[in-house]
């Protein structure tokens, strides 16, 4: 298992389907681009180029509102500049605005980011899923901010390529270096955002509050159920009770707001709180000491169990083999793999994926085309393909309205729905026509199938596609249609063939408006029927 | 063959899978006239929206049912809730004319959150029933496996299909493709069935439910046809459904159900025009909001048999009650105020268009609360729970089930209470005594089936 795809299995078809999977596609020329370099460089060398550990997201700043030394939290922002106490712009205070700025930053993080990167920033944000009505409007953007800049720092992995301490409310970490999936889970156990949607806050040794605990071995770490694994290794209630006693006294401590000099220590931090925390020894999911003998105590000590358990290395490959190559893995592999992430790779995530990326199951025709599109890629990739800038702020947070990714309010705790495949749960009957309307925002600016004017009228300075980039005018020509959908195909639906039929009812289409029109309007009509095809949602 | 005529759904099943196998060998007319039989039994006309009506209330979170039906008199709960309790000054809904039968052999005394003054109503009407003591063996505390566990009704297991879904693929002859609605944006494995093909549609907003092409640049047929036509819907030639990936056959189904239940959706919005009670419908209220949507629709008499809703926020961890005004202000006091209005609005439209008999309604959790509170004004996750069952046809003021014992030595899974009454025989007594199910059906609706399964007296 997991045995290096052989060279001479190099393809076109291979190249794109990597492409595919470690970021969000490519243009024609980066599909051939890629094909040529694992051609002439190997396989390896192909691999090793989407793999590039060099994102720092210096490109992708926070904020304005949010990089000052007072107010990050941007209650009390003015964009007109007026200083804190003369502030006289209120406007800002709307927490929508703020919203909608931080769901862009995170969508402008997805679409210009080092791919690998985006992709595993969007895997995190579901697996590690924090809900901003629970964060609450004191810590709320400022909470956010820091958590996914957490999230986009793991995403691109040891960039420094040494261990750091680390900033912020991350100060209470042990030392680690980012890209590692057991020092991201510490991690995210000391953020704001974390703390406060898990109820960690609230939960002292005098009061446990099992909400954290629960969920750290359900859904970050061990999972439930015999899906992946057929050992009988299942935690108990009574581990998630442990835990819970193990993550108790983390606080956070209040903002100092401008206006309020008196408050504790800036800037807002999670901190640990001795008086509350449980200090007994434990016994936690089979083991009665730490591996050194010393009890079992805190967080820390959890984590550090859990990471060292087999369900937890194939909970983990299982998750991420779902989400980068296909969604049913045999037991087997994810044996397999989870060997490769624990025992060869401590948790490292980058050279895991080099693994997975390199495989021949990866490359499996069983993998190709297996996955629905979630609603991050769709919006993603839909724009890269027609080199289209990213939409308002406006329209972005509608679109993801109707495709069910608000990313500040996941349907639950959970995240979004996982890559199932067939019966996948992204295909509501309702974003599926949404699905099929929504290409024509960018090709006829069809802007009614957005559901309000504020939305709306935020697109009037919305450039125009560059058509003659996407469908050179020398393929226009009725005669040349086997051309223009030849590479209309190879941009929009990469490793896909569409049917006899289907060409012609589209070329009896173009045809026709075409000589109505003109040429033009039959290109953005075709495209907007190819992106409407159920074969798009596909990748 | 007369396409207004019932066709039957296993069959056109049956023949669409026999289409798929022999499409090698068959003739391209033959494939598309197996074809055109699927499309055409998912737009079928059934008899008009004129059948029993069940709507399913799921209260997603994990309702705090000792909070909702609660058991007031019983020194256990005062204790064990030393600030979430209610009692008499809170203004609650005392269910005096009779006591909750208990597993302990001394009958409960009940009252209803002060919030519910509508159930409190309906219970003096005669037309609400509650089920005390529900759940299933071994209960998990997760909410997303027990979710599972309630949506598929096969407690402790993977299931990939869901006790509707199933409903639909056993006893659904000539449905159509809305047979099931759910208002929401993503799919409930509940309505999900073992091949694919469920007859449901689950949408958030009717409005956009739809085709929005008003450009019609150029255009000498609407967008809807052309689409029609590139996936396989009206092809002369092309049936669209790919016979060798699954994937891709799931998706383009999925473009079919959309393209055939906008098209059903979209006619019973406009024949139900206005509601009777529309003015009277709360705001602000997003319950209410999509409730309003399903009487909507039962006005526009779309043909759909079961109406699904869901209301999220029950995982009453913290702040479950307002730390400083008291059980009478906080997270559970709103939500089941939302309830309270949403389904005051639905039934009394319900009763004006004169359809309640016509009508049942079952609220749900995936689980209930601990006995004891937490140190945060809140509950952790639990195990049984109560259910409310509605109808002008429900036999109600009556109690189903026995109110389970507090006591900490009956608790299981770290103080939560034991169930009596299993979820899947409130199911069964629904499917069978409402919408008309044989028995000898059931074993293939619920191929995991609890020892004790008698449908209960509730219908």
């Amino acid at each position: 298992m997991l045995d290096p795809l052989p060279q001479e299995s190099w393809s076109r078809r291979a190249a794109i389907h990597l492409l595919n999977r470690a970021g969000f596609g490519g243009s024609p020329d980066e599909q051939e681009a890629l094909f040529r370099l694992g051609e002439e460089s190997g396989i390896e060398a192909a691999v090793d180029s989407l793999l590039e550990t060099s994102e720092d997201w210096s490109s992708q700043p926070w904020p304005d509102w949010a990089l000052r030394d007072k107010d990050p939290n941007g209650d009390f922002y003015d964009p007109d500049g007026n200083t804190e106490a003369a502030n006289s712009n209120s406007n800002f205070r709307n927490q929508g605005i703020r919203r909608r700025e931080f769901t862009r930053w995170y969508f402008a993080s997805l679409k210009e980011g080092q791919p690998l990167a985006a992709k595993l920033l969007k895997f995190f944000t579901d697996h590690f899923a924090i809900d901003s009505a629970a964060i609450g409007q004191y810590y709320r953007f400022i909470g956010l901010l820091r958590y996914f800049e957490i999230l986009r720092k793991h995403a691109a992995g040891n960039v420094a390529g040494q261990d750091a301490p680390f900033e912020g409310d991350e100060r209470l970490v042990p030392d680690g270096h980012y890209g590692n999936f057991r020092t991201m889970v510490n991690h995210v156990s000391w953020s704001i955002a974390m703390v406060r949607t898990l109820d960690l806050y609230v939960s002292t040794n005098r009061s446990i509050n099992e909400n954290f605990g629960r969920e750290l071995l359900e859904l970050f770490t061990l999972g439930v159920g015999d899906t992946f694994t057929n050992d009988n290794d299942d935690y108990t209630e009574e581990d998630v009770g442990t835990a819970a006693e193990a993550f108790t006294g983390r606080k956070i401590y209040n903002y100092r707001y401008p206006n309020n000099t008196n408050n504790g220590p800036y800037p807002a931090a999670v901190w640990q709180n001795n008086g509350l925390r449980d200090k007994s020894a434990k016994s936690f999911f089979g083991n009665e000491a730490m591996p050194g003998g010393a009890d079992i105590v805190d967080g820390d000590d959890i984590i550090e169990l859990i990471f060292n358990s087999t369900r937890c290395a194939k909970h983990l490959s299982w998750k991420l083999w779902r989400y980068f190559a296909s969604p049913n893995p045999s037991k087997e592999l994810v044996a397999a793999l989870a060997l490769r992430f624990r025992d060869t790779h401590d948790y490292e995530i980058r050279p895991f994926l080099k693994d997975i990326f390199l495989s021949q199951e990866f490359y499996d025709d069983s993998a190709i085309n297996s996955q629905v599109k979630d609603a991050g890629d769709i919006l993603t990739i839909l724009e890269k393909q027609l080199e289209a800038p990213l939409v308002s702020k406006d329209a972005i947070e509608d679109v993801m309205q109707q495709l069910g990714y608000e990313i500040l309010f996941p349907p639950s705790i959970a995240g979004w729905p996982e890559p199932d495949g067939d019966g996948n749960t992204w295909l509501a009957t309702g974003s599926m026509v949404f699905r099929m309307n929504m290409p024509s925002i960018w090709s006829h600016r069809n802007f009614d199938v957005l559901t309000n004017n504020r939305v709306r009228n935020s697109l009037d300075e919305y450039p125009e596609v560059d058509w003659n980039s996407i469908a050179p005018r020398e393929l226009r020509t009725i005669e040349n249609f086997p051309l223009l959908i030849d590479a209309l195909t190879k941009r929009f639906l990469p490793n896909k063939t569409l049917r006899k039929s289907q060409i012609r009812t589209l070329y009896q289409r173009y045809s026709a408006i075409s000589e109505q029109l003109d040429s033009l309007e039959g290109v953005k009509e075709l495209i907007r029927l190819l992106l409407a095809l159920p074969e798009y949602q596909l990748q | 063959m007369d396409i207004n005529s019932k066709l039957n759904r296993r069959d056109f099943v049956a023949k669409s899978a026999w289409g798929a196998t022999a499409s090698l060998t068959l003739p391209g007319f033959l494939q598309q006239t197996l074809f055109n039989l699927d499309a055409r039994a998912q737009s079928v006309p059934s008899n008009g929206g004129d059948g029993p009506i069940l709507l399913l209330l799921e209260m997603a979170g994990g309702n705090d049912t000792l909070n909702t039906v609660i058991p007031y008199g019983n020194s256990i709960y005062n204790t064990a809730r030393s600030s979430l309790r209610l009692n008499e000054t809170h203004g609650f809904h005392k269910l005096t004319d009779k006591n909750g039968p208990s597993v302990t052999g001394n009958d409960e005394a009940l009252a209803l959150h002060p919030n519910l003054t509508y159930f409190d109503t309906l219970w003096k009407d005669g037309d609400l029933g509650i089920i005390n003591g529900v759940g299933y063996p071994n209960p998990n505390l997760s909410h997303f496996s027990s979710y599972d566990y309630w949506h598929s009704a096969k407690p402790n297991t993977m299931s990939k299909d869901g006790w509707i879904g199933r409903y639909f693929d056993n006893q659904c002859d000539g449905c159509g493709s809305t047979s099931g609605i759910y208002i929401n944006g993503r799919p409930t494995l509940a309505f999900r069935s073992s091949n694919g093909l469920s007859p449901t549609a689950t949408f958030k907003n009717p409005g956009y439910f739809n085709w929005r092409d008003k450009s019609e640049t150029g255009r000498e047929q609407p967008l809807d046809k052309m689409y029609r036509k590139l996936i396989g819907l009206d092809h002369p030639t092309d049936d669209g459904i790919s016979t060798t990936d699954t994937t891709l056959a799931y998706v383009q189904r999925a473009a079919h159900s959309a393209m055939v239940s906008t098209a059903n959706v979209q006619a019973a919005i406009e024949e139900g025009g206005t509601l009777l009670t529309n003015s009277e419908w709360p705001t602000g209220n997003g319950l209410a909001n999509n409730l309003k949507v399903i009487a909507q629709l039962i006005k526009g008499k779309s043909d759909t048999s079961i109406y699904y809703a869901r209301q999220g926020g029950y995982d009453t961890h913290n702040n479950q009650v307002d730390v400083n005004l008291g059980p009478l202000a906080g997270r559970h006091f709103n939500l089941l105020d939302d309830l309270n209005g949403g389904l005051k609005a639905f039934i009394d439209e319900m009763k004006a268009q004169g359809i309640w008999d016509r009508v049942v309604i079952l609220t749900f959790s995936e689980f209930g609360r601990k006995v004891i509170q937490n140190g945060s004004s809140g509950t952790d996750h639990g195990a049984a729970e109560s259910l409310f069952v509605m109808g002008g046809q429900v036999n109600g003021n009556n109690y189903y089930g026995l109110y389970p014992d507090l006591a900490a030595d009956a608790r299981v899974k770290r103080n939560s209470m034991d169930f009596n009454v299993d979820f899947r025989t409130v199911y069964r007594t629904l499917l069978e005594k409402w919408m008309g199910v044989p028995p000898s059906a059931m074993p293939n609706i619920f191929p995991s089936q609890p020892v004790n399964f008698d449908p209960l007296a509730f219908l």
